[in-house]
């Protein structure tokens, strides 16, 4: 036993595996606790209306939530709200999406490479995109500020139609469409199509094949796709939050920032509770399918075929269909953006209605910002704590997530390594505003040794790390798993001690990884909304919560531009991550 | 059982690209023939094989199954694969994953609509057959490759299908299953009686198999014959060297090599051919060749030639000697311990009448006593 613990304590694997357990106990699990007790103890200043002295068990916030008059607007109406348009979102992403992926897979459409990488870039987009785009072109005169483009035409659009359930689910359908083509057109590729022409020749006309043997047996992944894309509407805020609040539409994302926002921490730690649960759950469920799937790996292998079905005269149409929804799910969008921060009135197309105002001018006659949005400090404030804050996290997250995989792989304690991989899995089960709000009431009142950090740019970078993890410790654990223990044992053999080994062997084999580990969560955490929504402050702007803030106060221009921008270095950070790791986005799929 | 017969058959893929992938191709399948399409990877066997399914469409030609004409381009009738009543075993068995081994059975009789009572005996009697009844709840991937392609042809023969059409059956099963599996194909060969049409690489398993044999390369039919006559008689130099193993020994008569060896051959060969008849290459099979210490061991009728030992090559139970005449290189088999060593000198020798020989183009020519025989059996059928 003393031999067995001294063999185990030689390397400093072990050590490193206590300490990345703590850590990750302390940024995963315990806000997860704290975000428990918040739901049922008093909180401060409701002692009087829970009956009860603050720090009391209390189910209070659990009737007021869920019971209570106020219950459907706190929480049913948002949960109906959030079940219907993730429902609509994956009823239209899944029906467009499952029709390109057959197009790009399995036909002789025109130009598939191209529209492969085409088709995917609104993914790459920030979701709210979209979302602002929209409201640029439809915003009508319910909301006061600069009108929308239609408004200004001449033609009021409804409210329907501006904002609330229809917009929200089909930009969230628009935005998880890349999705649906990439887990789809991945089944479908992997499909052999002997499987179909064993069929034909038994007598199966086209569409026995189609019902008997190829749905059954894309169902795991059309089902998989559903689960996902439903975990992630559950967490979308950024959509919600831009198209929802004018008619008070509120999902359950944008129900949570309310109860935050209007201080009512027990009432947001229940919702909170309910999407992490809900998210949980349909997390679970997935898992389960994968593994069922499993059952019906297709054996063989060799000899398995991938015919492209001919499209005959369907070809053209079947190429302008992929155009069109390539030029509704980037090319519009996009121009819209780019078109109003260009524009004096909206939508008039004039010559002199042009101008670069927006974006470089100066001595304008407006309130604040009486500069182009390039010469205004806090843009380039925020673009630098961005930089900084998401920076920072992503290589924090990189260098942990290699360590994880090492000791994963590595460890002689097996517990350590199975408890570091669910430990970093978990955020993935969890959206991000949960996440937040989990953060929140953690960091929010000094706890122990450590200070508040509410207000300072640690609880978002701790708050990142954590979310980010899942991607970060998953590239890290299978870079090691490939690596195997040869190399490292040659230089231990050679006589090099662990500092130098990690330095001189295991980190520079790794570089790849390494990169892809810190630019995809970069990518992601640029664009992210939910967590900076809920924890930065005015102090620690970053360039989603800046444009957020901007469009509240209806500089919608210069809101549309920062979007533009975090747009551009989401999709050219994309392209870059890409080219260096030699990757395609399909592996990283996910973020 | 009907007559598969292909007329004039071509497939191309790329209409501006002269390459096709099957060119100009005239092949008729008896009934009740086990007919094994043989040849290199990309020989167009496999697109052959899929035109008669219906899986894939003709470029031009016509295919007619009996009476019925199921494809032509120029009439534009295509009858769809799932109206030709054929059978067709995949590579990979693709078997469906998601249905029991009794399901994939009973598939075909299911859209046949044929009733319960008959399905289950019929689906029983080829379960029984191919001893897979043990197996009918469990799903695909529970089962060992030769399991699994005993399902796939139980699936296709409980529809009791007119031909059977098989795709490289054998490739993913390993060497003693392999040689099951021949032998039970065999079986149901002659126990159901179908025309067999099967596309192979492997030539073991045609000349093993097939009661007929088209060898093909580059999208051309090169002969068509029971395996003795591709073994015995290769129509050209293509199927000489495709079909044997160790591949025959080719002397070039033009250049090359040794002068000597050349000289010794057209003298050897002289009166053997019609005259005139130019010889470009000369075939001899390794295992034709025998080798001696001393040319007192040959018999005087024999071609003979001193040689050295380069190499001895057991392969258990029989020998690859490789040797050298005078700077051509020459591979022999034999079942005998050899009795020479690398680095030894002896004679090699052949037999009269077994060597090939080709003209220019690669054909072959034909010997006269051959000639003569053909002539003397058809006078004698006449």
């Amino acid at each position: 036993m003393k031999y067995r613990l001294r063999i185990g304590w030689r390397e400093p694997t072990a050590l490193i595996g206590v300490l990345l357990t703590v850590l990750f106990a302390y940024l995963i699990v315990v806000p997860i606790i704290s975000l428990l007790y918040d739901s049922i103890e008093i909180q401060f200043g409701d002692g009087r209306r829970a009956g009860g002295q603050m720090g009391d068990l209390t189910t209070y916030y659990f009737d007021r939530a869920l019971f209570s008059p106020v219950a459907s607007d706190l929480f049913w109406e948002p949960l109906s709200h959030t079940l219907s348009v993730s429902a609509g979102a994956i009823t239209l992403s899944l029906s467009i999406g499952g029709m390109l992926a057959w197009l790009l897979a399995r036909t002789d459409m025109f130009a598939r490479r191209w529209f492969a990488t085409a088709l995917i870039v609104p993914y790459m987009l920030p979701s709210w995109t979209f979302a602002l785009a929209w409201r640029t072109l439809f915003k009508n005169r319910e909301v006061g500020g600069q009108p929308g483009w239609l408004e200004s035409m001449g033609y009021t659009p409804p409210d329907w139609l501006a904002y609330g359930q229809v917009p929200i689910t089909v930009i969230l359908a628009l935005h998880y469409t890349p999705f649906v083509i990439l887990l789809f057109g991945n089944a479908l590729r992997r499909f052999d199509s002997q499987l179909e022409d064993s069929a034909r020749i038994l007598g199966a006309k086209p569409g026995t094949v189609a019902r008997q043997i190829i749905l059954p047996l894309m169902l795991p992944a059309l089902m998989s796709a559903t689960v996902l894309i439903f975990a992630k509407c559950l967490g979308e805020f950024g959509v919600s939050y831009v198209l929802g609040l004018p008619v008070d539409y509120d999902v359950l994302a944008t129900s949570l920032y309310r109860s935050i926002s209007s201080r009512q921490p027990g009432v947001a730690a229940v919702i909170a509770m309910a999407i992490l649960l809900i998210g949980v759950v349909s997390l679970l469920i997935d898992a389960r399918l994968v593994r069922e799937s499993r059952r019906f790996v297709t054996v063989g292998g060799k000899g398995s075929m991938n015919r492209k079905t001919r499209l005959g005269i369907y070809r053209l149409p079947a190429t302008a269909i992929a155009a069109i929804i390539f030029v509704l799910s980037v090319c519009l969008p996009l121009f819209v953006l780019m078109a109003s921060t260009v524009m004096k009135v909206p939508g008039l197309f004039a010559w002199d209605n042009f101008t670069l105002d927006y974006w470089i001018g100066e001595n304008l006659d407006t309130v604040a910002y009486t500069t182009g949005i390039l010469y205004t400090s806090d843009l380039w404030n925020a673009m630098w704590s961005t930089l900084r804050i998401v920076g920072f996290a992503s290589l924090c997250s990189g260098l942990l997530g290699l360590l994880v995989g090492y000791v994963v792989v590595r460890s002689p304690v097996r517990p350590v390594g199975s408890f570091l991989r669910q430990v970093t899995f978990f955020p993935y089960l969890v959206p991000g505003i949960a996440f937040a709000a989990a953060y929140l009431s953690l960091f929010a009142v000094p706890r122990g040794p450590i200070p508040a950090l509410y207000g300072t740019a640690a609880i978002l970078i701790l708050a990142l790390m954590a979310d980010q993890m899942p991607y970060a410790s998953r590239a890290g654990i299978s870079a090691m798993m490939q690596l195997g223990k040869d190399p490292e044992e040659a230089a231990q053999v050679a006589g090099a001690g662990w500092f130098r080994r990690m330095i001189a062997v295991v980190i520079p084999i790794q570089k790849g990884a390494l990169v892809a580990g810190v630019i995809l969560p970069f990518i992601s955490g640029i664009r992210g909304l939910s967590l900076f929504v809920i924890l930065a402050v005015p102090g620690t702007d970053v360039l989603t919560t800046f444009s957020l803030r901007l469009l509240d106060y209806n500089y919608t221009q210069a809101a549309n531009a920062i979007v533009l921008i975090i747009s551009a270095i989401a999709y050219f950070g994309t392209l870059a991550a890409q080219k260096i790791t030699k990757t395609n986005l399909a592996d990283g799929l996910g973020g | 059982m009907p007559t598969i017969k292909l007329t004039s058959v071509d497939k191309q893929y790329d209409k501006s690209s002269p390459v096709k992938a099957v060119d100009d191709l005239n092949l008729e399948i008896g009934d009740g023939e086990f007919m094994c399409l043989l040849g290199p990877s990309g020989c167009g066997k496999t697109n052959t094989l899929r035109m008669i399914a219906g899986l894939e469409n003709l470029s031009e030609g016509a295919i007619q199954v009996g009476e019925r004409l199921v494809d032509s381009a120029n009439d534009g009738v295509f009858v769809p694969p799932e109206k030709r009543g054929m059978g067709l075993v995949f590579q990979s068995y693709a078997l469906w994953p998601h249905l029991t081994i009794e399901r994939n059975t009973d598939f075909g009789l299911r859209l046949r609509k044929v009733p319960k009572a008959e399905r289950e005996e019929r689906v029983n009697h080829v379960m029984k057959t191919l001893g897979i009844e043990q197996y009918r709840d469990r799903y695909p991937s529970q089962l060992s490759g030769g399991q699994q392609q005993r399902v796939a042809l139980a699936r296709m023969l409980a529809v009791n299908p007119e031909v059977l059409l098989l795709d490289e059956p054998l490739s993913n099963l390993d060497a003693r299953l392999r040689l099951e599996m021949r032998a039970e194909l065999k079986r149901i060969h002659s126990a159901f009686g179908t025309t067999i049409v099967c596309v192979t690489h492997d030539q073991w398993e045609a000349m093993t198999l097939a009661t007929q044999i088209a060898v093909m390369n580059q999208g051309t039919l090169q002969q068509v014959g029971t395996p003795e006559d591709i073994y015995d008689r290769p129509a050209n130099r293509f199927v000489a060297e495709f079909v044997g193993s160790p591949p025959i020994n080719i002397v070039e008569m033009h250049d090359g090599g040794d002068a000597g060896l050349r000289q010794a051959l057209r003298a050897h060969l002289q009166g053997d051919y019609a005259h005139g008849a130019e010889i470009a290459s000369v075939g001899m099979r390794p295992e034709n060749i025998q080798i001696a210490a001393s040319p007192a061991a040959v018999s005087d009728s024999d071609f003979q030639r001193p040689m050295v030992v380069t190499a001895v090559l057991p392969t258990g139970g029989s020998w690859i000697v490789e040797m050298e005449d005078n700077g051509s290189q020459l591979f022999a088999t034999t079942n005998q311990p050899p009795v020479l060593n690398a680095g030894d000198k002896g004679v090699y020798s052949l037999a009269p009448g077994a060597m090939h020989s080709f003209d220019g183009k690669g054909a072959r020519l034909q010997p006269l006593a051959e000639e003569a025989r053909a002539t003397q059996n058809i006078r004698v059928a006449g």
